[in-house]
């Protein structure tokens, strides 16, 4: 029993971790190569892809516009660049076609790299065919500077706030609204037991108990 | 999905509303168990209920309880903030 609380307590850790992994932003250092505009037809992995641009109709099967980086290690990553809308994960990004222009403007050769810090959420998994969505493009000084996660922290310090006062909520709940109800049908319940006990007392020897008897088919008494 | 805002802006009011009046309850019921501990721990005059719904109406017209009509304004600014942000800038 013991495994089967600690694997169901394990699973849902990694699932929050999980979704808050995919759903956070993180902020890569790269070095943008080319952009691309490609026709996808999205099957079972479209929980990884995101909607047609705003005001579009959605399909399934539509241009997505991609953006092919290089890590300063020699690494290779692919973003997908397309809209969330107005849906999840609650980016709000309606300018993918902006943001593509952004990275035709930064790419650059290794013989004269541009460094750019590209957000994004998501993951790039070749199992799946998904790809991280990227959300911003800045231009950085060079591949070792250092970015402090703020909107992270912001967020993640935001949740364990939100999770606090949701507890703090519930024992309030539960020390003034629960509990004295739960007295309430304790006293009732007592009452209940205090008057079988006067019954039982009532019918004790023979005729005390043929009393008892005959006393149970008269109406109760009225309270 | 040109209307996609207006479902979002009427989800997101929906649950503000429920998470609205949960903290409205929530701290009415801090309110009333500081007044109850405070008349308990003695030193007060008169009637225990007079001395707690007396606090509960001054409660009721303070600056905190109108502070909970943030929890509409925070969201919104944050969203059209994120907007503009992400896509304007």
């Amino acid at each position: 029993m013991r495994y089967v609380k600690w694997g169901f307590w394990l699973t849902l850790a990694t699932l929050v971790f999980a979704f808050l992994h995919y759903t956070l932003p993180q902020t890569d250092i790269v070095r943008i190569v080319g952009s691309e505009n490609r026709r996808v037809d999205i099957g079972e992995n479209s929980l990884f892809w995101s909607r047609s641009e705003v005001g579009m109709t959605n399909t399934t099967s539509r241009d997505v516009f991609f953006i092919n980086a290089v890590y300063p290690n020699g690494k290779t990553m692919e973003y997908r660049n397309e809209d969330t809308g107005w849906g999840w994960p609650p980016y709000f990004k309606i300018n993918s076609f902006g943001l593509q222009t952004q990275a035709k403007e930064f790419a650059s050769t290794e013989a004269a790299p541009i460094w750019v810090a590209v957000r994004h959420y998501g993951w790039r998994n070749q199992f799946f065919t998904i790809f991280p969505n990227a959300v911003s493009i800045k231009r950085v000084a060079g591949p070792d500077v250092t970015l402090i996660p703020w909107i992270n922290i912001i967020i993640l310090t935001a949740l364990a706030v939100v999770l606090f006062m949701m507890r703090r909520i519930w024992l309030q709940f539960r020390e003034r609204t629960i509990d004295p109800a739960l007295d309430g049908v304790a006293e009732t319940w007592d009452s209940v037991d205090a008057r079988a006990d006067a019954a039982r007392d009532r019918a004790k020897g023979v005729f005390g108990r043929l009393g008892a008897w005959f006393a149970s088919w008269r109406s109760k008494p009225r309270r | 999905m040109i209307i996609g805002w207006i479902r979002l802006a009427i989800v997101g009011y929906v649950v503000l509303t429920a998470i609205y009046f949960i903290m409205k309850i929530y701290l009415r019921s801090v309110a009333r168990e500081r007044l109850e501990k405070e008349f308990d721990a003695g030193g007060l005059g008169g009637d225990r209920s007079a001395y707690v719904e007396a606090g509960m109406a001054r409660y009721d017209k303070g600056l905190k309880k109108n502070l909970l009509w943030l929890i509409y304004i925070i969201p919104t600014v944050l969203v059209v903030v994120t907007v503009y942000v992400m896509n304007f800038q």
